[in-house]
């Protein structure tokens, strides 16, 4: 089984329960009330993260962060921007969709795990793989209706975002969120109701990517552009999405 | 092995332990915004922070660099910089990729083959610099020191301070050239001949409405992201009403509530109209009545309010928006609309940029900008088009008797190119070198500089650079082996910007300067050394030592010289902090206003000239005597600009707009006298470009851009970078296209007077009808193999991330089809006039 180059000794399967521990100590801290979503919350935060596409301008800093932070292989992404572009001149328009693992609350990859390296913590809600114990067998990756999974050719490991967990756990905020030069992106417990990403939730018309697959995604949007290029296209109108990743195609 | 339940089990046990212990993770709405620190994902241990800038673009962004095991891993935002707020673009991130690059040059080296054929050998600095203080030495002990020419693309602050000023200045050359024609020089001469210093800063923390003329601050910008996150914030924050001219829809397009699209290079039209409907209808009333005073519309400068009026009435009476619709494509009442809301929403914000100024008109494009600005009052006001404000440093000067400097008059293009290139014309530069009839450097020296790449007509810039008849000796200052580079016959590796040293000053859009340093984050790879340092050694070498022995040195001394600065701790709280800015500092604005002491005007030299009304000390400027001064006046003697102190208005001196690089009143001048005397209208006025004019059926306008993630030249070896973004076919509106039976995705032939290019067609409605727009960034055919595909000479094989590069298209280079033609007023480089025809393969 492939390892993570573990520089001081320390592997990624100690490191996810390293940060698991000092999440669980946050909890001492939050007292958190329970929230009207999150179903077992029992105290425990659920991390999400709202993504509000008005401020997003399509600059591409979270996606370069994101390879900086876990030196991302090439030809991998964790975290992308895609455009959209509709309309017919002069009434054209771009809008811009980031995108990332949605940490689903009940995530596909993790049902069809064969080996257990997959699944969502009950400490936070974040989904993690254990690189020890991934066998790279791809089928989170084809399962993942979001595309958000890949084999890390360094690894040999599924892999994809993992909400920061290294520096959340330190109290800071994803790489993406902390750079984001429109401040489009919030980040945090969506079982405290006074969260600032509750909220907002709570404050704005939120969506999901993909509602009807039953996901339960825990990435909120505000005023995505959920157009399917290829209806709208069967209907004749321009469009085109650039998802700025080697998958050209979206899913 | 550990199996998934021992795994579940340790997690558990684990986190009652941090429980007893106390964690660092608070609730999510107590996570903290400031950020400037960063931890291992594969260790979890804290990753060394340290604090420098940018250097990808011209913006400079304070920074922090990341260290991991000696590595620099990671560059994120300072969270203390005013500017950023702690924001940090993609750009600026993807400078990683400048220190690891495997085809970095990481040695001297020299030319063995023929020039230009690729064949080098790495020799010592001691033989590098020996040769280079050698050739300078025998110029200079000669007579002739303006031989030795240095021309650099980019160099800012304490680069510049110390290379040209200290460096260069004690050498005795003049012959320095820059870059700036090719970028927005034509917008900084019609900025000094209205309001006198360079740069407008845009307040987007306070203005409620944006018109943008040709600007795309929220991809590309010379103060991008300070500027880009106070406009993203402000569009959803405050409801900032943005209206976006432009012949592309860029992103900032997009992002604006109204993208209008416009025909290439009419700006000028629809700005000149929307003055129209505003005087027309009174709509100048209040704030721009009042900040009229401060204006100069009429020759006499004296001018009543009435008078003024009236004279701008009248010049702008044809300027209709019927009549600019048939120029610009702008529907009139569009045109109208925009003019009014622009003229009573306070404050409003007019911006532009070298969509609107590359062209044959633009310097009438900005100053009639600068009007819309000027008759609404939103000029250095809150929430207006502001002057700017920077870092002011103090420095070592370096040895005091510096030599006369010495130039070859090539910097400023042919007689008559221009009339008034106060920022040079560095894209004639080679061409002046090949006609060779102002003299030819012996040492041709570039730094920070990409000749062939970045200015047009790039097959002559290849024809000159490689001809030895013409260039004799020359000397690339680099750490990367590009299109230039090849054409070297030495080349000494620089370091990267995260392995040097700065001071850094670039404007800020809180009006409140921000101080700040660049240090090196790792130490430079292989020899690579910074220029600064490798110019006090020369120095050193040619017997002119400068008084410091490195950059590091000068910086050191520039901060224990620097007011504020050196209170707070000098050098080691730069290092320890990044930045600094006065925290009592106001926000400057309307310094135009501020009434200048009696004590002043009485100083040694000032002298009143009764014909504009400018106190000025004419020892300063170029006069001999006081006599000859007052003979002559203000405007006709030879740098009297340098002694300018106040502007009488009515009854009052106030510090008015002070002039830089030409003679100008302290007036705001809408009607520039300086114009009127090289032949010019005084007051704003619309050209349409001959080129458009004489175009042929078919034939499109071709019109280039920047996008979010790419610097024109400077970054496709960023990997990261590269990745997101590196083809850019042509977009063609789907009319354009079809009817040249040309189909999304084929092949496509364009051609220009100067050369054609080969690409594909992107068919997309985000453009207007008539054009074809190919981005900058693509295209290289050097500069390694994350770029072009090619490995530089002595390029290494362990980078492993080499073999999973997936892309194999690498674009194309529009500026093969840009001749290098100026500006007819400020010499600018009309990047956007272009002519093309554009055929199916």
């Amino acid at each position: 089984m492939s390892q993570v180059n573990t520089g001081s000794g320390v592997s990624r399967r100690n490191f996810v329960k390293g940060a698991g521990a000092a999440t669980a100590a946050g909890l001492g801290v939050a007292a958190l009330p329970r929230a009207a979503r999150g179903a077992e919350a029992d105290g425990k935060p659920n991390y999400g993260m709202l993504i509000d596409v008005r401020r997003c301008i399509g600059c591409q800093a979270c996606s370069v962060a994101c390879k900086a932070e876990f030196d991302v292989p090439l030809g991998a992404t964790r975290s992308w921007v895609e455009y959209i572009e509709k309309g017919e001149y002069p009434n054209i328009g771009r809008s811009f969709l980031p995108r990332l693992c949605n940490q689903c609350n009940h995530p596909a990859c993790v049902r069809v795990c064969p080996t257990g390296a997959t699944w969502k913590r009950a400490e936070d809600g974040i989904v993690v793989v254990d690189p020890d114990i991934c066998i790279g067998c791809k089928y989170c990756v084809h399962a993942c209706p979001y595309d958000a999974r890949f084999i890390n050719p360094v690894t040999g490991s599924a892999d994809k975002c993992d909400f920061c967990l290294h520096r959340v756990s330190q109290g800071l905020e994803p790489a993406c969120v902390e750079t984001c030069i429109g401040r489009a992106r919030v980040f945090g417990d969506l079982n405290d109701p006074d969260s600032e990403i509750s909220r907002q939730i709570a404050s704005n018309p939120v969506t999901v990517l993909r509602q009807g697959q039953g996901t339960e995604p825990n990435v909120y949007y505000i005023a995505a552009d959920h157009s399917d290029e290829h209806d709208v296209a069967h209907r004749g109108r321009y469009v085109d999405v650039t998802t700025h990743r080697r998958e050209e195609a979206r899913r | 092995m550990t199996n998934r339940r021992d795994f579940l089990k340790l997690g558990a046990a684990s986190a009652t332990l941090a429980l007893a212990g106390g964690g660092t993770l608070t609730a999510a709405k107590e996570l903290p915004h400031k950020g400037g620190k960063d931890f291992s994902p594969k260790t979890g241990k804290e990753r060394a922070a340290v604090p420098t800038a940018c250097w990808q673009c011209v913006t400079r962004c304070p920074a922090i660099g990341y260290v991991e095991g000696g590595r620099l891993v990671k560059i994120g935002g300072q969270p203390s910089s005013i500017r950023t707020e702690g924001k940090m673009c993609a750009k600026g991130q993807g400078g990683v990729n400048q220190v690891y690059d495997p085809d970095r040059i990481l040695y001297p080296m020299k030319r063995v083959g023929a020039r230009g054929e690729g064949k080098w050998k790495r020799i010592t600095w001691d033989q590098a610099l020996a040769e280079v203080a050698g050739r300078l030495k025998k110029l200079r002990d000669d007579g002739h020191p303006e031989k030795f020419m240095f021309h650099y693309g980019r160099m800012k602050a304490s680069s510049s301070k110390l290379i040209k000023s200290v460096f260069l200045g004690t050498y005795g050359t003049k012959t320095v050239g820059n870059h700036t024609s090719i970028c927005e020089g034509g917008k900084w001469t019609a900025q000094e001949l209205t309001w006198g210093k360079h740069y407008d800063n845009w307040d987007f923390d306070n203005a409620r409405y944006v018109v943008n003329f040709g600007s795309n601050c929220l991809e590309a910008h010379t103060n991008h992201t300070p500027v880009a996150h106070r406009l993203a914030r402000a569009l959803v924050e405050r409801n900032l009403r943005m209206v976006t001219f432009d012949v592309r829809l860029s992103n900032t397009a997009a992002k604006s509530n109204e993208w209008v699209p416009i025909k290439s290079g009419t700006d000028g039209a629809v700005a000149l109209a929307m003055c129209n409907v505003i005087m027309s209808e009174d709509l100048y009333r209040g704030d721009g009545e009042a900040f009229m005073t401060f204006c100069r519309f009429t020759k006499d400068p004296t001018a009543t309010l009435d008078e003024k009026v009236a004279v701008l009435k009248a010049h702008l009476s044809s300027y209709t928006p019927e009549w600019a619709e048939k120029i610009s494509g702008v529907d009139a009442d569009k045109i109208r609309e925009v003019a009014r809301e622009f003229a009573t929403t306070k404050p409003a914000c007019v911006i532009s940029y070298r969509g609107a100024v590359a062209h044959y008109n633009g310097n009438d494009t900005e100053r009639a900008i600068q009007m819309l600005a000027a008759i609404t009052g939103n000029v250095d006001n809150p929430g207006g088009r502001c002057r700017a404000v920077g870092a002011k440093w103090k420095y070592p000067k370096g040895p005091k008797n510096k030599p006369k400097a010495k130039k070859l008059k090539i910097l400023d293009g042919f007689k008559g190119d221009a009339a008034l290139p106060t920022h040079h014309m560095s894209h004639r530069v080679l061409k002046m070198i090949k006609d060779g009839k102002a003299g030819r450097p012996e040492v041709y020296m570039w730094y920070c500089y990409a000749p062939v790449y970045a200015n047009g007509e790039v097959q002559e810039n290849i024809d000159v650079l490689k001809d030895e008849s013409m260039i004799p000796f020359s000397v690339c200052v680099n750490p990367f082996y590009d299109e230039s580079a090849a054409l070297a016959d030495l080349i000494l590796p620089d370091a990267t910007y995260l392995e040097r040293w700065d001071w850094e000053d670039m404007v800020s859009p809180r009006q409140i300067g921000e101080y700040y340093v660049r240090q090196p984050v790792v130490k430079p790879l292989g020899e690579a050394r910074d220029f600064g340092d490798v110019c006090c050694e020369l120095a050193e070498r040619m017997g002119m030592p400068l008084g410091f022995k490195t950059k590091e040195e000068f910086v050191r001394k520039s901060c224990e010289m620097t007011p504020g600065i050196k209170e707070a701790g000098g050098f080691e709280y730069m290092k320890e902090h990044g930045v600094w800015h006065d925290p009592k500092a106001k926000p400057k604005f309307y310094s135009y206003k501020k009434k200048v002491s009696a004590k002043k005007l009485e100083a040694d030299g000032v002298i009143l000239d009764e014909a504009t009304g400018v106190y000025w000390n004419w020892h300063k400027s170029k006069a001999k005597s006081e006599e000859e001064a007052s003979q002559k006046g203000y405007t006709h003697t030879k740098n009297a600009y340098k002694g300018y102190v106040a502007q009488m208005i009515g009854d009052e001196v106030v510090a008015g707009f002070k002039p830089d690089k030409v003679n100008k009143s302290g007036y705001m001048e809408l009607y520039s006298a300086i114009m009127e005397d090289k032949g010019f209208a005084p007051l704003p006025t619309y050209v349409s470009i001959p080129e458009h004019e004489a175009m042929k059926p078919g034939e499109l306008i071709l019109t280039t851009y920047k996008v979010a993630v790419q610097i024109h030249s400077r970054s496709q070896n960023c990997k990261w970078l590269t990745e997101i973004y590196h083809s850019n076919p042509g977009w063609i509106n789907p009319a354009t296209a079809a009817a040249r039976g040309i189909s999304d995705g084929d092949a496509i032939k364009v051609k220009s007077p100067v050369a054609e290019i080969e690409t594909r067609a992107r068919v997309t409605p985000a453009v207007v009808p008539g054009v074809i727009a190919i981005s900058h960034h693509c295209g290289h055919w050097e500069y390694g193999r994350y770029a072009s595909a090619k490995k530089a000479p002595l390029g290494t094989d362990d980078d492993p991330e080499l073999k999973r590069k997936w892309w194999k298209d690498n674009g194309v280079h529009p500026n093969w089809l840009i001749a290098n033609a100026p500006d007819p007023i400020n010499g600018q480089l009309r990047f956007m006039d272009t002519v093309v025809s554009v055929t199916r393969v």
